[in-house]
């Protein structure tokens, strides 16, 4: 049943005992190439169609390069904030139980189930210059919403609950013999801390950080609300693709759309690699 | 010492876990602390390593208060269950933890390394990470590293736990060598009694948080106090038993003639003997056999495991002898009694399933319990039952391993006619009821050794008071406290009540005081805590009680005039259980 021929050029190593490998191998590979692939490929060609020059007009303009600094930057920068605060608060969701908890911990999933526009409408009433908090960080000479500190404050917010949700699980497979033994070996919170715990939960906080990175760069809703979009200062790559796309210039979208597309898989493929190599370091799989 | 326990307690939501535990352990021995899960074993050790605080009590290492101390700071090596290995450190890495910590130079962590790394036979091993290590080898790796700083004491919390069984003989004789060839003092947590036999110099005996008995493993094995020890260290047969001035009598004549010994107070006494299977003996018929008659029995079980022979054989007197046996493994109370027999006794009388054969015994060990058995007491066949089912009762039946008879005495009520009734045995148990004095007058004069007043669904005491009313009781009462402590997961408060509050009666009160606490932990091996009150004895016990429900009240008395004159008030509670305990004084009481 395995696609397997004793002579034949492809074998398939097959890992479990479960029959339909070839079904589910099948389905695997179409269901990829038809949501995935085929698309992607259709953004490709569409971006190739156009001439040479065109592209790199449209792809190294001063504007769209901007563009990409103000959005992968916020992007890596959110998902930086979110690697921090992020793990503090699955630590403090999986180590302590206060009143509230609960609440707390099913609050984490608010970003995932919003309409970005809504985050995005929420966070410009605050953060505008005559908003809650805005009135007051404007007195300290902070100038959140219109500017790049807005877009991460907004990226911020919609990557958290990636990072939380993957760093939990891991932070609460950490057994506490483990801290305790160390405790007892002469080590202090610090060190057992730095030397325990976090090798544990790296490889998952990797996995958080990329997961928020990722969806930080294909943000678009929450962004466009709070960032004010001028061009040059605070417009972000997914705008625009929208505003080429408003002026029917669909090479000129595809062939942004294109150096996103590899920009973020070379960002994620890079972090795969150090994730692989984190998990040789920390967890040997041998037995 | 090495260490000291002083009446270590741990509580969790108010109920005690470890219980007023005290042990005082040698230099360079090894300590085995034994008992069923739960019994509160494990957290003393937590506590001993500095991972959980205690409650109340002290704890000293080398003559070191550590009691407030982190665990960083006492200097010893833990063990546990699940290695706890650092994963993703090598076997070198985890071994020099602790030196690392210490800012140990990289040439002397690696010569000390090498020192545990033979020590524990696991040389050559320094670069593999712990999961392609087996069980064994991970344990192993976890002993040398928590000796890598010198600890002065090294404790394991069920070090063999998740090994198979010929890996953990391998790993305890490790263990052993080790720890004779360092010296260094050690605790061992295990529920495994074989394991205990192999490793101890001396045992402890856990059961709810209590430390029941401690002392060397054959003298337990040979003469252990109280009914847990002898059914949790090797299988026992208890037997319920009269001992009378003729000896000690399982059914009508006497299996052990005790010389010169009298009875207490000069009546025949219910107790529990305990019977070990190798101490049987079957033969055909009772003139075959070498050891003494015990009865006539039918076997109804043969198992064959290896060395030995294992039997049940159902005792056939057992209903017209009177006592009821309780087999080592089952709570059920059964006639049946095991009976383990070498090969070569096998051979030489080889018996099958059904036969009738002749049982005696060559040597049979008595428990001094004063709570051998219950008697639920009613006027009614309904109510005793009801008494029978009481969840307390139940509970208390199933751990002291004893039956629960009922008895119904239409004379209860009308208790103060003294209509002439069979005696009784053991503990009899009534129901709360505000006239309960007058019953329990009658049934202390019928010989029960105490009376157990039980309101109905009382929850299970967290906190016995124990009080005497005159001196002569203080025997008596003690004795009954140290045995159903043994049983119940609760804390032990004597109260001792002055009088007045006048400066005149403070000097004996507090040496009342002070003489109870050393009494029982002399006599008993209980630890119990000491109040004092003021005032009226009545009033200031039905005070204390009503404070929390979940209290049960020892009552000791030797003079039972008394009850009627000043208690009836406070037999007539019906919110607490009560045990009242008669020690009749000097002179003899009649019939």
């Amino acid at each position: 049943m395995a696609a397997t021929s004793s002579g034949g050029k492809w074998t398939f190593t097959q890992a479990s005992v479960l029959p339909g490998f070839g079904l589910t191998f099948g389905f695997t590979t179409f269901f990829l190439s038809a949501i995935v692939l085929i698309p992607l490929a259709a953004l490709i060609s569409m971006a190739a169609s156009s001439n040479w020059h065109e592209f790199v007009h449209t792809v190294a303009s001063d504007r769209a390069l901007a563009s990409y600094r103000l959005s992968f930057g916020a992007s890596l920068l959110a998902a930086t904030i979110n690697l921090v605060f992020g793990f503090i608060l699955a630590w403090t969701l999986v180590r302590y139980d206060f009143p509230g908890r609960k609440l707390i911990d099913a609050l984490i999933d608010l970003p995932f189930a919003l309409p970005t526009a809504v985050s995005g409408i929420a966070l410009t009433t605050v953060f505008a210059q005559n908003g809650w908090l805005g009135r007051y960080l404007e007195l300290a000479g902070i100038k959140v919403a219109y500017t790049w500190i807005g877009v991460t404050i907004a990226l911020t917010l919609i990557g958290m609950p990636f990072m939380v949700r993957t760093v939990q699980p891991a932070l609460a497979e950490v057994q506490r013999d483990l801290e305790d033994a160390a405790e007892i070996l002469g080590a202090n919170r610090f060190y057992v801390f730095w030397r325990i715990i976090l090798p544990i939960v790296v490889p998952a906080m990797l996995t958080g950080f990329a997961l928020a990175f990722a969806r930080g760069v294909g943000e678009y809703g929450s962004v466009i609300f709070i960032a004010g979009n001028l061009p040059f200062k605070t417009e972000i790559t997914p705008l625009l693709i929208v505003i080429r796309l408003d002026e029917f210039d669909y090479h000129g979208a595809a062939a942004l759309g294109c150096v996103m597309l590899s920009i973020s898989f070379l960002g994620l493929w890079a972090i795969n690699f150090l994730q692989s190599w984190g998990r040789r370091r920390f967890t040997a799989t041998a037995r | 010492m090495s260490i000291t326990l002083d009446q270590i307690t741990k509580r969790y939501q108010d109920a005690p876990v470890v219980n007023d535990v005290s042990i005082d352990i040698g230099d360079g021995e090894f300590f085995v602390l034994l008992g069923p899960s739960g019994s509160g074993k494990s957290t003393l050790l937590r506590a001993i390593a500095g991972l959980t605080a205690v409650d109340h009590g002290r704890i000293s290492l080398h003559g070191r208060d550590v009691t407030h101390l982190s665990a960083r700071d006492r200097g010893v090596g833990l063990v546990f269950q699940n290695y706890a290995l650092f994963r993703h450190m090598t076997v070198a890495d985890n071994i020099e933890f602790a030196l690392r910590v210490r800012r140990m130079r990289a040439s002397q962590r690696r010569e000390r390394r090498r020192e545990l790394l033979r020590l524990v036979a696991l040389e050559g091993m320094d670069n593999r990470l712990p999961l392609q290590l087996s069980g064994g080898q991970q344990q192993r790796v976890a002993v040398a590293r928590a000796l890598a700083h010198k600890p002065e004491v090294l404790l394991l919390d069920e070090p063999f736990g998740a090994l198979d069984a010929k890996i953990r003989e391998e790993l305890r004789r490790t263990i052993r060598e080790v720890q004779r060839e360092l010296g260094i003092t050690t605790i061992l947590v295990t529920h495994d009694q074989e394991e205990a036999f192999a490793l101890a110099d001396r045992i402890g005996i856990m059961n709810l948080g209590r430390l029941l008995e401690m002392g060397r493993p054959e003298d337990l094995y040979a003469r252990p106090a109280t009914r847990f020890v002898a059914t949790f260290l090797g299988a026992a047969n208890l037997v319920l038993a009269q001992h009378t001035a003729r000896g000690i009598c399982i059914g009508a004549d006497p299996v052990l003639a005790l010389g010169s010994s009298t009875t207490p107070a000069g009546r025949d006494h219910e107790v529990v003997a305990v019977l070990r299977p190798e101490d049987l003996e079957i033969a055909p018929s009772p003139d075959d056999l070498r050891s003494s008659f015990l009865g006539l029995g039918t076997v109804e079980q043969l198992l064959f495991v290896g060395a030995n022979e294992r039997l049940r054989v159902r005792l056939n007197n057992a209903a017209s002898a009177g006592p009821v046996v309780t087999a080592a493994d089952s709570n059920a109370a059964e006639a049946l009694l095991e009976v383990t027999r070498t090969q070569h006794d096998r051979r030489t009388y080889p018996v099958g399933v059904g036969q009738s054969v002749a049982l005696g015994v060559r040597r049979l060990h008595v428990l001094a319990t004063p709570l051998s058995s219950f008697t639920a007491c009613a006027t009614s066949e309904s109510q005793a039952q009801a008494i029978r089912e009481e969840p307390l009762l139940v509970q208390l039946a199933s751990r002291m391993k004893t039956r629960v008879s009922t008895r119904v005495e239409p004379a209860l009520q009308r208790a103060a006619a003294s209509a002439a009734a069979a005696p009784f045995a053991g503990v009899a148990v009534i129901h709360t009821d505000p006239d309960a004095v007058h019953s329990v007058q009658w049934l202390l004069k019928l010989g029960a050794e105490a009376v157990l007043l039980l309101p109905h669904e009382a929850p299970s005491p967290t906190r016995v008071l124990i009080h005497w009313l005159d001196e002569p009781a203080r025997r008596a009462t003690l004795a009954v406290a140290a045995s159903l402590l043994r049983h119940v997961s609760a804390e032990a408060v004597y109260v001792g009540i002055l009088a007045d509050a006048g400066e005149a009666g403070r000097p004996d009160g507090m040496r009342s005081l002070l003489d109870a606490r050393s009494e029982a932990q002399a006599v008993h091996g209980l630890e119990i805590r000491t109040e004092l009150g003021y005032g009226d004895v009545a009033t200031e016990l039905t005070r204390r009680l009503t404070e929390r429900p979940d209290q049960m009240l020892i009552l000791g008395v030797s003079d039972i005039s008394v009850l009627t004159e000043r208690f009836t008030a406070l037999l007539g509670r019906t919110a607490n259980p009560l045990l009242v305990v008669w020690q009749p004084g000097d002179s003899p009481q009649q019939p």
